[in-house]
């Protein structure tokens, strides 16, 4: 038999009835009243305060920390709005303007989150001599300036979901920001965890931020703090290098380990951190530049090193050829040139620089290799933590600032 | 100024296939997007050592090649490549049923073996079955005539060859289901689907939903094997082969008119000058943030008032990579439907309570669809829900962190009480996603990824009847899921292609009246 489904009473007027779909609607539509549409909906203004595309900085305070040769930047919005509020262990990646272009620098939030609730937030900057940006930074800035900054980014932070109830943080110089801002938090009652933090300084002089953390480790029990020094020897400071040893003497039996401090610590650490036997997830470490030394990578085509290659930028119309050594990330060849083109973390991790590499070829160090599987397939370079290999033609995404 | 015939404005699976239709038409095609990235929610993430999947479930309409659905021949039509898995089965449901019973059926891919199983749980069901598949296919037919004949369906026609589509069509689903008297928990089980139309069965079309459900079951369905990212960089590097430029990072700031006519664009990276703009941009947005207020026509606002903000699938969803196989988690099911009850009228009042009622969620785990999907002795997994105004409107910025991992806890602690799988313990990576997330990203009207509702008078084959008035802009036509056929991958593409057509003919009319 042949089907016949009905739902209505009679075949016939819901025959009408499918005709009439079109009537109804615009019976539907005309019966409403012609307001003014408006654009804007809670959740999307929501979503913009939280992760601005970027925003204008005003330096409030400055704190000089002495022998410990740093200087604490205290900002505010220059448009007056909130703080984004974050997660203590982000970042904010900075638009610094140095001679005629932009650097992008990333530097820990060392504040507690709850500042942003009043607008401030604060990053530290550590002397660095040899380097580009720091020195000249510490010098140059000062009280009202304004800069570029990012909203906070990264994932170097707690999840209860997945760490254990104790974190051994390890930090190394001004790796401590991070941390900084972790104990602020477990202080303020706004994250959960407890925190054990060994800290490697080169002397007692050198600590950054030693009064914060002794005061704090003092009015909240959940965060502790063992300094160690590789340059002197003192009472009532561990001497030496964070070992593993080290880490099992003060912690736990559950835990995870946290890690920030400089390209040189990491290397050190790694197999100490491997004695410890901790699985994967318990493990974390905040991603730090791409290496300055990329001719040491494993696999690295050495005859590559001091060669300068000719580069073709496409970004939007636009066009510029300029240079590119091979020695240094392509991202610095494009501010070098002044070219305002996408980035935030230089370690890879981000995934902001993001280009489209029309031809040529690139060398990515292993640690920093985080693109998407397709990225890879179909010639998707991160400027941040990628190196020429010859001449390149390269096509940037615009900007926001 | 940089110029062009068709500038697509949005990098979304509608903004993707509309660049890339009209690239193949011979017209110079500009494709802006706001991101750095393509494919706005078909697109990936990358955390550790793995990469996640942030939207796509299942791809509908695709098929094997011996079977091609829409979606493939579309993406075969602009020589789009990209690696397939298949899905292994329709789905697993895990609610309670209208009898007050647990309801935990596996529902396979295939028409027979979707009838044979039902007749499993249902005992005697397959007569019924057998007939409602019957109506899907003639609904599935009579659609295909509809959109072929462009708007000049012969009703003659449609009384012979679709009297019951005629006859079933402009009812919700769930009158349909009642008329065919099917029994109660085929009912039950079929209602699994709802959630991907983001409207339930009492409100959603049953043409639209016949549509839907035919196509999964029949054909299967599929995901890259990378992540929709491979899909969207896929689409976007056949268009650059087709000679299409791709600007990531532009967002179209305002769109500029030569009296009521569209003439460009004005974006971060500079004026665009162009004859026509399909913008992957939700209508509200166009209208009420784009164009010139005066231009805005009298319909266009009561249409909005009408729909009176009325969104579909604010998406929700928490992703968590584990350092255990899904065999070693004890998974054996792609997609695990865990609901509070299986009327999917009161389901999604409890969905749009918020936090407290909400007891909605879609488990998935990508590695049993496809192994390779991340390092060996690993998983990922994610829950899908949808989020309410009630709880999003107002949080306070300083809630947000753990206002949205106690809804990540509630999820994991009832895949634990209803499935017995446990991810805790084993979570190496996690992110979750929230209407703001999806509003950060692809500001979508309150990250609704599914446009407004398709729903009573708003439903597909309503809209679809009425492109001739629902576009009265000189030169911009907004395309995406709030367009006629409504949310999902393949319903965004199939939009972008039509879109992109009558686009191009509206200017050729436009040329000949030159």
């Amino acid at each position: 038999m042949a089907l016949n489904v009905k739902v209505g009473l009679i075949g016939k007027f819901d025959m009408l009835k499918f005709k009439n779909m079109k009537k109804v609607r615009e019976q539907a539509i005309q019966a409403a009243p012609a307001k003014e549409i408006s654009g804007d909906f809670a959740i999307n203004i929501n979503a913009k305060n939280l992760h601005p595309d970027c925003m204008e900085l005003v330096i409030d305070q400055i704190i000089d920390h002495g022998s410990a040769n740093a200087k604490s930047f205290v900002f505010k919005r220059a448009d007056g709005k909130p703080f984004p509020y974050f997660r203590a262990g982000q970042y904010l990646s900075l638009k610094l303007p140095i001679g005629d272009s932009f650097v992008t620098r990333s530097y820990s939030l060392c504040s507690s989150p709850k500042w942003a609730l009043d607008g401030r937030a604060a990053i530290t900057i550590r002397s660095n001599p040899g380097g580009y940006a720091a020195d000249i930074l510490l010098e140059t800035l000062k009280v009202g300036d304004k800069v570029i900054s990012s909203d906070p980014q990264g994932f170097f932070y707690y999840e209860d979901l997945r760490d254990k109830k104790t974190v051994v943080g390890l930090a190394g110089g001004s790796g401590i920001t991070p941390f900084l801002s972790m104990a602020y938090a477990i202080r303020d009652g706004i994250e959960d965890f407890e925190l054990i933090l060994l800290y490697g300084s080169r002397d007692e002089a050198n600590i950054l931020f030693k009064k914060e953390l002794d005061e704090i480790a003092a009015a909240c029990p959940k965060f502790k703090v063992i300094h160690v020094l590789s340059d002197e020897k003192k009472e009532g400071y561990e001497n030496g290098f964070i070992t593993a040893e080290l880490i099992k003497k003060y912690a736990p039996e559950e835990y995870s380990v946290y890690l920030c401090g400089p390209e040189a610590m990491y290397k050190f650490l790694k197999p100490e951190i491997a004695k410890l036997g901790l699985p994967e997830r318990l493990f974390r470490r905040k991603m730090i530049d791409v290496t300055k030394t990329v001719w040491e990578c494993e696999n690295y085509p050495i005859d590559a090193k001091d060669k300068v290659f000719d580069m073709t930028v496409k970004q939007g119309a636009a066009e510029y050829k300029i240079k590119c050594a091979a020695n240094e990330p392509i991202l610095v060849a494009l501010e070098r040139a002044a070219i305002k083109a996408p980035s935030r973390c230089r370690s890879g991790e981000c995934g902001w620089c993001r280009s489209k590499l029309i031809s040529g070829n690139v060398f990515v160090p292993k640690e920093n290799e985080l693109r998407r599987w397709a990225d890879i397939a179909y010639g998707y370079i991160h400027p941040c933590s990628s190196f020429a290999l010859s001449d390149i033609v390269l096509e940037v995404p615009g900007e926001y600032y | 100024m940089a110029k062009y015939d068709i500038v697509v404005v949005g990098a979304g699976n509608s903004g993707l296939s509309a660049a890339l239709q009209s690239q193949i038409a011979g017209k110079k095609t500009l494709l802006i997007e706001q991101h750095n990235l393509p494919g706005g929610a078909a697109t990936s993430f990358v955390r550790g050592r793995f990469e996640i999947e942030p939207s796509l479930h299942e791809l509908c309409d695709f098929g094997p090649a011996e079977n091609p659905g829409d979606v493939r021949n579309l993406l075969d039509s602009y020589g789009v490549k990209v690696n397939w898995c298949e899905c292994p089965d329709c789905f697993r449901i895990i609610t309670e049923g209208s009898d007050g019973k647990l309801l935990d059926a596996t529902m396979p891919a295939g028409i027979e073996n979707f009838i044979d199983a039902m007749e499993k749980e249902v005992p005697g069901s397959r007569p019924k079955m057998e007939e409602l598949f019957e109506l899907f296919d003639e609904v599935l037919r009579g659609i295909a005539y509809i959109s072929a004949s462009a708007g000049k369906a012969d009703s003659k026609v449609l009384q012979a060859d679709y009297p019951n589509m005629l006859r079933t069509g402009a009812y919700s689903t769930q009158k349909v289901f009642d008329a065919l008297k099917l029994p109660k928990k085929c009912q039950d089980i079929l209602a699994t689907y709802w959630s991907y139309l983001g409207v339930d069965l009492e409100h959603l079309a049953f043409i639209h939903y016949a549509a839907m459900v035919h196509k999964y079951v029949s054909r299967g369905a599929y995901i890259p094997a990378h992540t929709s990212h491979e899909l969207s960089t896929a689409m976007v590097e056949r268009f650059r082969e087709l000679g299409g430029d791709v600007w990531f990072n532009c967002r179209a700031e305002e769109f500029l008119f030569d009296g009521d006519r569209l003439c460009g664009i004005k974006t971060n990276m500079g004026h665009i000058e162009c004859d026509y703009v399909l913008a992957n941009i939700n209508p509200d947005i166009i209208y009420g943030k784009m164009i010139p207020k005066e231009l805005v026509p009298e319909r266009e606002k009561k249409l909005s008032a009408a729909r009176d903000r009325k969104m579909g699938g604010r998406m929700f969803t928490a992703y968590f990579c584990c350092d255990k196989s899904a065999e070693e988690l004890g998974i054996k099911d792609y997609s695990i439907f865990l609901s509070g009850h299986a009327d999917s009228a009161q389901e999604y009042k409890d969905l749009l309570g918020g936090i407290k009622t909400n007891d909605y969620s879609i488990f998935l785990c990508y590695n049993i669809a496809n192994p390779g999907f991340s390092p060996e002795g690993t998983c990922v997994c994610s829950f899908t829900t949808f989020g309410s105004p009630v709880d999003w409107n107002d949080l306070p910025q300083e809630e947000y962190f753990q206002f949205k991992n106690q809804f990540a806890k509630k999820f994991l602690k009832s895949l634990k009480d209803k499935a017995g799988i446990e991810l805790e313990g084993h979570i190496e990576e996690m992110a979750v996603a929230t209407p703001w997330t999806f509003a950060r990203y692809l500001n979508a009207p309150e990250g609704a990824v599914y446009g407004y509702e398709t729903t009573d008078w708003d439903g597909m084959m309503a809209r679809l009847q009425m492109l001739a008035t629902d576009y009265p802009i000189k030169g911009l036509r907004p395309i995406g899921a709030a367009g006629p056929r409504g949310d999902g991958y393949s319903a965004a593409m199939l939009t972008g292609q039509l879109m992109a057509r009558l686009a191009i003919k509206d200017l050729s009319e436009e040329g000949g009246n030159k």
